[in-house]
C-alpha cells in the first residue's frame, strides 16, 4: 500500500496497484483482467442505447421549455421537426403553431340521448391525429353503458354487436379540458398546462415520460407513446400543430388537445364531424350566442366525477 | 474479510503534514481500495453483482431502444413493478433511520457502533429509489429538465418535485453523516458532534419526510380511491419500520458470521422490540383498511376486491397479496415470542418473512390495485415482463452493491473497540 | 409571430375548400345543393374585435322531387323512372292506406314504421310531386324539414340551436361556413329511427382482450343491480 500520493483519485485503484511489490502481482492481474472484462461487458450491456441515441439530435436534446422559446426558436424547432417527418417518411408536413384566440374558451357538450355508440369519433381522432397504428390509438373511448345507471363498473369498451342496443348508451369520453386539471399540478417539469382557451397541452419535448399525469387523471384521458408511433406515410395528415398532433417521439404523453390545429383556425374537431347523428355540440363558451351556450342553457347538463372537483369543459346530457 | 491490512490502511494513513484536501483525497483513495480488497468470497459475490446488474443495464438499454412497450405496463396499468419497488426502497431507506433513533434519542450506546450499518442501508436505499424512477422514465434523456435552474421544477405544487428534493437530501445527509464518521476515523480522530449530531436529528425527522412525501405522491389522487385514504403516510411509515429493521437484523447476522464483526445481541434486541410494536401497528393499519373498504361495500371497494378476491375473473393480485398477509402474520405471531432474540434461525424466517410481506403489501399490493380498475373501470390485468424483472433484479444487484461497498470502507469502525470512538 | 401568418392563409385555403366539403357531403347524401339557411338558423357567434365577415350555415336541401321506377325497361335495359303525378292523377286517393302491403302495385316493400301516419299524412293527395303539411298547404320536396319540424319540434328546436344533426365546418363562422345535414340525410322518412349500425374501430390496446373475456363470463353478475 505504498502508491505515489500524487496518483490521482479518479484512476481505478486496479491500475495503481501494479506498482504494488511482489506479492500482489497475480491479485493485481486478475483484478486488471476482471476489470477489463467488466468494462466490455458494460459496454456491450449499453450498447442497445447507442441506436436510440443516434435519433436524438443534440438540438432536441438541448431544446428547451415551449414557453420559453422565442418565436425565432420556435421557427427553428418546426423546421427542424417538418425536415425529420421529410426524412423519416418522405412526408412534406406543415407544424403551424397557432396560439390561443382572445375571448375564446373551449366547450364541448355531448347528448347521450343520441350517440348510437358508432364510434366513428374514436376512428376519427385516430387519424386526424397521427396515432399510432398498430395500437389503434384514440383520445376517445365510447363506453356501453347500462340503462338506468351511471355505474362505470358496468360499462364496456369492447363491444362489437350493431349498435344502438335499445338496452343500453353510449358515453364516449375523451378529455374533460378540466379547470382544475390534476395532471397539470402533478407534473414535475410543467410540461402539460391549461391554455387561456382551456385546452390542457403536451408539450412533447419537455416531458420526462414518468406517467404521473396519467395516474393523476380521473377521466382516462391521457395516453402514453410505448413505442414510436408508426404511422404508414400515405396516412399520414399533414395538417399539424406543435403542441397537438404532429408526430410524437417515443415515451412521452399525449392527450386530446380538441384538435385544436383546426379548433383555433375555426375549424370543428375531427370527432365531431365524424359523429353521424349530431350528439356533439363544440364551441366558444365566452360566446353567449354560441350552440355550446345554447345546450348550457337549455339542457340539464352534467359533468363527469363532479365530486372531484376538476371542473371539466366537458358536458354530458340527455334528452329524456 | 476484515483483514488487519484493511482495516488499519483506514486508520492510520491520515498525513498530519497535509492539509484536508490531500488527506481527503488519500481518504478516498484508501475507501476505494479498503472497497475492491477482500476475499475469494467476497469477489465472488462482487461478481455476481455485477453480472446481475449488467443484465438490468442491458434489459434498460433495450427498454430505452425499444420504448416502454417492452414492459406489461399499459395506458391502464400505468406504473408496475419499477414503481412499486421505489416505494418499497423509500421504506427502506426510512427504516434505515430506526438504527439511529435509539441510538441518539435514547443514548444507547451500544447501538452507536452499528448506527452506520442503518445510514448505509439509506443511502443503499435510495440510490435504488433513484435507480427505479429513472428506469420508470419514457426519456431518461430529460432528467434535467427537473433540475432546478436549468429545468422547469415544478415546486411546490408537483408532489414529485418534493420527492425529488427529499431524497436528494436525504442521500446528501446520510452521504454526510456517514462520510464525515469514516474519514474522522480516517483521520484518527474523535468526531467533532457538532459536525454530526444534527444532522443525525435532522436525518431522523428526514427519513419521516421521504415516506410521507412518497405517500402523499399517491393519496393525493383523487381519481384513484385506493390510494386517496389518509392512513396511507402512517400506513408508509409503519411498514417502513418493519422492513427497515428487519433487513439490517439479516445484515448484521451475516457481518457478524462473514465478515467476523464483534457485537453483542443488544442491537438485535432492541431493533427486534421494535419491529414488535411496528409490525403489530402495520396490521391493525392493514386492518382498518381493509374494514373500511369491504363494510362501506361503495364502488370505490373495487380495487381492494380485485386485491384480495379478484374481480370479475381477474384475479392477477390475489397470491401475492395472500402470501403478504400470510407471511405477515406468522412473522408477527413468531417475533411476538419472548425467545426469539436467542434463536437466531428463527429471528432470522421472521425477518425474512416480514421483508417479503412488506415488500410485496407495499409494492405491487399498493401500486398495481391504484390502476385496477381503471379510472373509468376498465378491467386490465398486469403482470411484469421480463424485461421488467431483469431491470429489477440490476437495480437490487446495484444497490446491494453500493451497500456492500459501503459497509466494507465502514467495517474498520464497526469491528474496532468501542473506546476508540468515544 | 408566424400565427398571423398561418391563420390569413388558413382562411384563404379554408375559402377555397368550401366547395370541397360540399362535395364530400354530396358523397354521402342525394341533393346536397345547399340553401342558405334563414337567419334564424345563422348560428353567430360575434366577437368584440372580430371580423365582420359572417359566413352561412348551410343546411343540405332535402331530396330532389322523387320519381317511382316502372316495369317497363327503357333500349338500355334499365327500368324506366316516372313522376309521382304520372300514376297518381288518374286514380282516386286512399285515405285510409297505412303500408306497402295494403297496396297491389308499386311501393311494394317499403317498410313503413312512421307511427300511426297514413300515406297521405305527409304525401300531397293534390300534388303528388310535393308534401302536405298539417294543415293541407303543400311543401316542396327539398324543404322536407319543414314537414318533419310540424311533429318533431323538440328535434328542431335543438336543430336550431345547433345540437341535433351531424355537422362540419367552422364553429367559427367568422372565419369559415359549416354544412349541416338536413332531417332525411340521416332518418329514412318512412322508418325515421336511426338504424343500427356495425360499430367501427373496436380497441385493440393491450388488456382490451380481458374485458371482452370479462363482459362474455360475467353478463349477469355485470347487469345484476340496475
Amino acid at each position: 500500500m505504498s502508491e505515489s500520493p500524487n496518483s490521482p483519485p479518479e484512476a481505478s485503484p486496479d491500475s495503481a496497484i501494479g506498482s504494488d511489490p511482489g506479492g500482489m502481482t497475480r491479485r493485481t492481474a486478475l483484478k486488471l483482467a476482471g476489470a477489463t472484462l467488466g468494462a466490455a461487458a458494460f459496454a456491450k450491456a449499453i450498447a442497445p442505447i447507442a441506436d436510440w441515441a443516434a435519433d436524438v439530435s443534440v438540438d432536441e436534446f438541448l431544446q428547451k421549455h415551449y414557453r420559453e422559446l422565442t418565436p425565432e426558436a420556435m421557427a427553428k424547432i418546426i423546421a427542424r421537426l417538418e425536415a425529420d417527418a421529410l426524412e423519416e417518411h418522405g412526408v412534406a408536413v406543415h407544424i403551424a403553431d397557432p396560439k390561443p384566440q382572445p375571448g375564446v374558451k373551449f366547450g364541448y357538450a355531448l347528448n347521450l340521448s343520441i350517440c348510437v355508440g358508432c364510434r366513428r369519433c374514436a376512428e376519427a381522432c385516430h387519424k386526424e391525429n397521427n396515432h399510432d397504428r398498430p395500437s389503434g390509438n384514440s383520445y376517445i373511448r365510447v363506453y356501453e353503458m347500462q340503462k338506468g345507471t351511471m355505474d362505470l363498473a358496468q360499462g364496456n369498451v369492447t363491444y362489437t354487436h350493431p349498435v344502438a342496443d335499445p338496452e343500453k348508451y353510449y358515453m364516449p369520453v375523451q378529455c374533460q379540458q378540466c379547470d382544475n386539471p390534476p395532471c397539470v399540478d402533478v407534473c414535475p417539469v410543467e410540461a402539460t398546462w391549461k391554455e387561456k382557451d382551456g385546452i390542457v397541452v403536451v408539450d412533447y419535448n419537455w416531458c420526462i415520460g414518468c406517467r404521473y399525469c396519467e395516474a393523476a387523471c380521473p377521466y382516462h384521458a391521457r395516453r402514453f407513446n410505448w413505442t414510436k408511433p408508426e404511422v404508414p406515410a400515405e396516412e399520414i395528415n399533414p395538417v399539424q400543430a406543435y403542441l397537438s398532433n404532429r408526430l410524437r417521439p417515443q415515451g412521452v404523453m399525449e392527450k386530446c388537445t380538441y384538435c385544436l390545429h383546426r379548433t383555433r383556425e375555426g375549424k370543428l374537431p375531427a370527432c365531431l364531424e365524424a359523429c353521424p347523428t349530431g350528439a356533439r355540440v363544440f364551441g366558444n363558451l365566452l360566446d353567449p350566442e354560441s350552440e355550446i351556450r345554447w345546450v348550457l342553457a337549455n339542457k340539464r347538463v352534467f359533468v363527469l366525477k363532479e365530486e372531484l372537483g376538476t371542473r371539466p369543459s366537458f358536458f354530458y346530457f340527455f334528452d329524456k | 474479510m476484515s483483514s488487519p491490512g484493511t482495516s488499519s490502511s483506514l486508520q492510520l494513513a491520515a498525513d498530519p503534514r497535509r492539509g484536508h484536501f490531500a488527506n481527503y483525497v488519500r481518504f478516498l483513495w484508501r475507501a476505494g481500495i479498503a472497497a475492491t480488497d477482500g476475499n475469494g468470497w467476497f469477489y465472488a459475490w462482487m461478481t455476481l453483482l455485477t453480472a446481475v446488474g449488467l443484465v438490468g443495464l442491458n434489459a434498460w438499454a433495450v427498454q430505452i431502444r425499444d420504448g416502454m412497450a417492452v414492459t406489461a405496463m399499459t395506458d391502464h396499468v400505468s406504473w408496475g413493478l419499477y414503481i412499486a419497488n421505489f416505494t418499497f426502497m423509500v421504506g427502506l431507506a426510512a427504516g434505515g433511520v430506526m438504527m439511529v433513533i435509539p441510538a441518539y434519542l435514547y443514548h444507547d450506546e451500544e447501538m452507536h457502533d452499528v448506527v452506520i450499518v442503518g445510514e448505509m442501508l439509506a443511502i443503499a436505499a435510495i440510490v435504488m429509489c433513484i435507480g427505479f424512477v429513472v428506469v420508470d422514465l419514457g426519456r431518461p434523456d430529460r432528467a434535467w429538465h427537473m433540475i432546478p435552474g436549468i429545468g422547469v421544477f415544478n415546486w411546490p405544487l408537483s408532489m414529485l418535485t418534493w420527492d425529488v428534493v427529499v431524497l436528494n437530501g436525504y442521500l446528501l445527509l446520510n452521504l454526510h453523516i456517514c462520510g464525515y464518521l469514516l474519514y474522522m476515523r480516517f483521520l484518527g480522530r474523535r468526531p467533532n458532534p457538532r459536525w454530526y449530531v444534527p444532522f443525525v436529528f435532522l436525518s431522523i425527522v428526514w427519513a419521516i419526510s421521504i415516506h410521507t412525501v412518497t405517500a402523499f405522491l399517491y393519496c393525493g389522487l383523487g381519481g384513484r380511491p385506493f390510494w386517496n385514504t389518509a392512513l396511507l403516510a402512517p400506513r408508509f411509515l409503519a411498514s417502513a419500520f418493519v422492513s427497515g429493521p428487519a433487513f439490517i437484523i439479516i445484515g448484521l447476522q451475516i457481518l457478524r458470521r462473514v465478515a467476523g464483526v464483534r457485537m453483542s445481541d443488544k442491537p438485535l434486541s432492541i431493533l427486534t422490540n421494535i419491529m414488535r410494536v411496528t409490525i403489530l401497528i402495520n396490521l391493525l393499519m392493514v386492518v382498518s383498511e381493509v374494514f373500511t373498504e369491504f363494510y362501506s361495500g361503495s364502488s370505490h371497494t373495487a380495487a381492494a376486491r380485485y386485491l384480495y378476491f379478484g374481480l370479475h375473473g381477474a384475479h392477477g393480485l390475489v397470491p401475492w397479496i395472500w402470501t403478504s398477509v400470510v407471511f405477515n402474520v406468522v412473522a408477527a405471531i413468531l417475533i411476538l415470542r419472548p425467545g426469539v432474540v436467542a434463536h437466531k434461525r428463527q429471528l432470522t424466517l421472521v425477518c425474512v418473512l416480514a421483508f417479503v410481506a412488506v415488500w410485496i403489501e407495499k409494492g405491487m399490493g399498493l401500486i398495481i390495485p391504484g390502476f385496477i380498475p381503471s379510472t373509468m373501470h376498465e378491467l386490465v390485468e398486469y403482470s411484469p415482463s421480463l424485461i421488467e424483472w431483469q431491470i429489477m433484479a440490476g437495480i437490487w444487484a446495484l444497490g446491494l452493491l453500493v451497500y456492500t461497498i459501503a459497509l466494507k470502507v465502514g467495517l474498520p469502525v464497526l469491528t474496532a473497540p468501542r473506546s476508540a470512538k468515544h | 409571430m408566424k400565427a398571423p401568418r398561418y391563420l390569413s392563409a388558413f382562411v384563404v385555403v379554408a375559402l377555397c375548400t368550401a366547395g370541397a366539403w360540399a362535395l364530400r357531403a354530396g358523397v354521402t347524401a342525394p341533393g346536397s345543393d345547399p340553401v342558405v339557411a334563414p337567419s334564424s338558423l345563422t348560428a353567430s357567434s360575434e366577437l368584440a374585435g372580430a371580423t365582420r365577415l359572417r359566413h352561412a350555415v348551410n343546411i343540405r336541401s332535402g331530396p330532389a322531387t322523387p320519381k317511382v321506377l316502372t316495369n317497363s325497361l327503357n333500349h338500355g335495359g334499365a327500368p324506366v323512372p316516372v313522376a309521382c303525378a304520372t300514376c297518381h292523377t288518374t286514380r282516386a286517393p286512399n285515405l285510409a292506406l297505412h303500408a306497402s302491403e295494403d297496396l297491389k302495385e308499386f311501393h311494394q316493400g317499403l317498410a313503413y314504421q312512421h307511427g300511426a301516419q297514413s300515406c297521405l299524412s305527409c304525401h300531397n293527395a293534390t300534388n303528388y310531386d310535393t308534401l302536405r303539411r298539417a294543415d293541407g298547404t303543400s311543401v316542396d320536396y327539398p324543404r322536407v324539414i319543414e314537414l318533419c319540424a310540424q311533429c318533431h319540434g323538440p328535434q328542431y328546436r335543438d336543430f336550431k340551436a345547433g345540437a341535433h344533426g351531424g355537422m362540419t365546418g367552422h364553429w367559427d363562422l367568422a372565419r369559415g361556413p359549416r354544412e349541416r345535414n338536413t332531417c332525411v340525410d340521416c332518418h329514412d322518412p318512412h322508418a325515421p329511427a336511426f338504424p343500427k349500425v356495425r360499430p367501427v374501430f373496436v380497441p385493440v390496446d393491450r388488456g382490451a382482450v380481458q374485458q371482452a373475456q370479462r363482459a362474455a363470463a360475467h353478463p349477469v353478475s355485470d347487469s345484476a343491480h340496475e
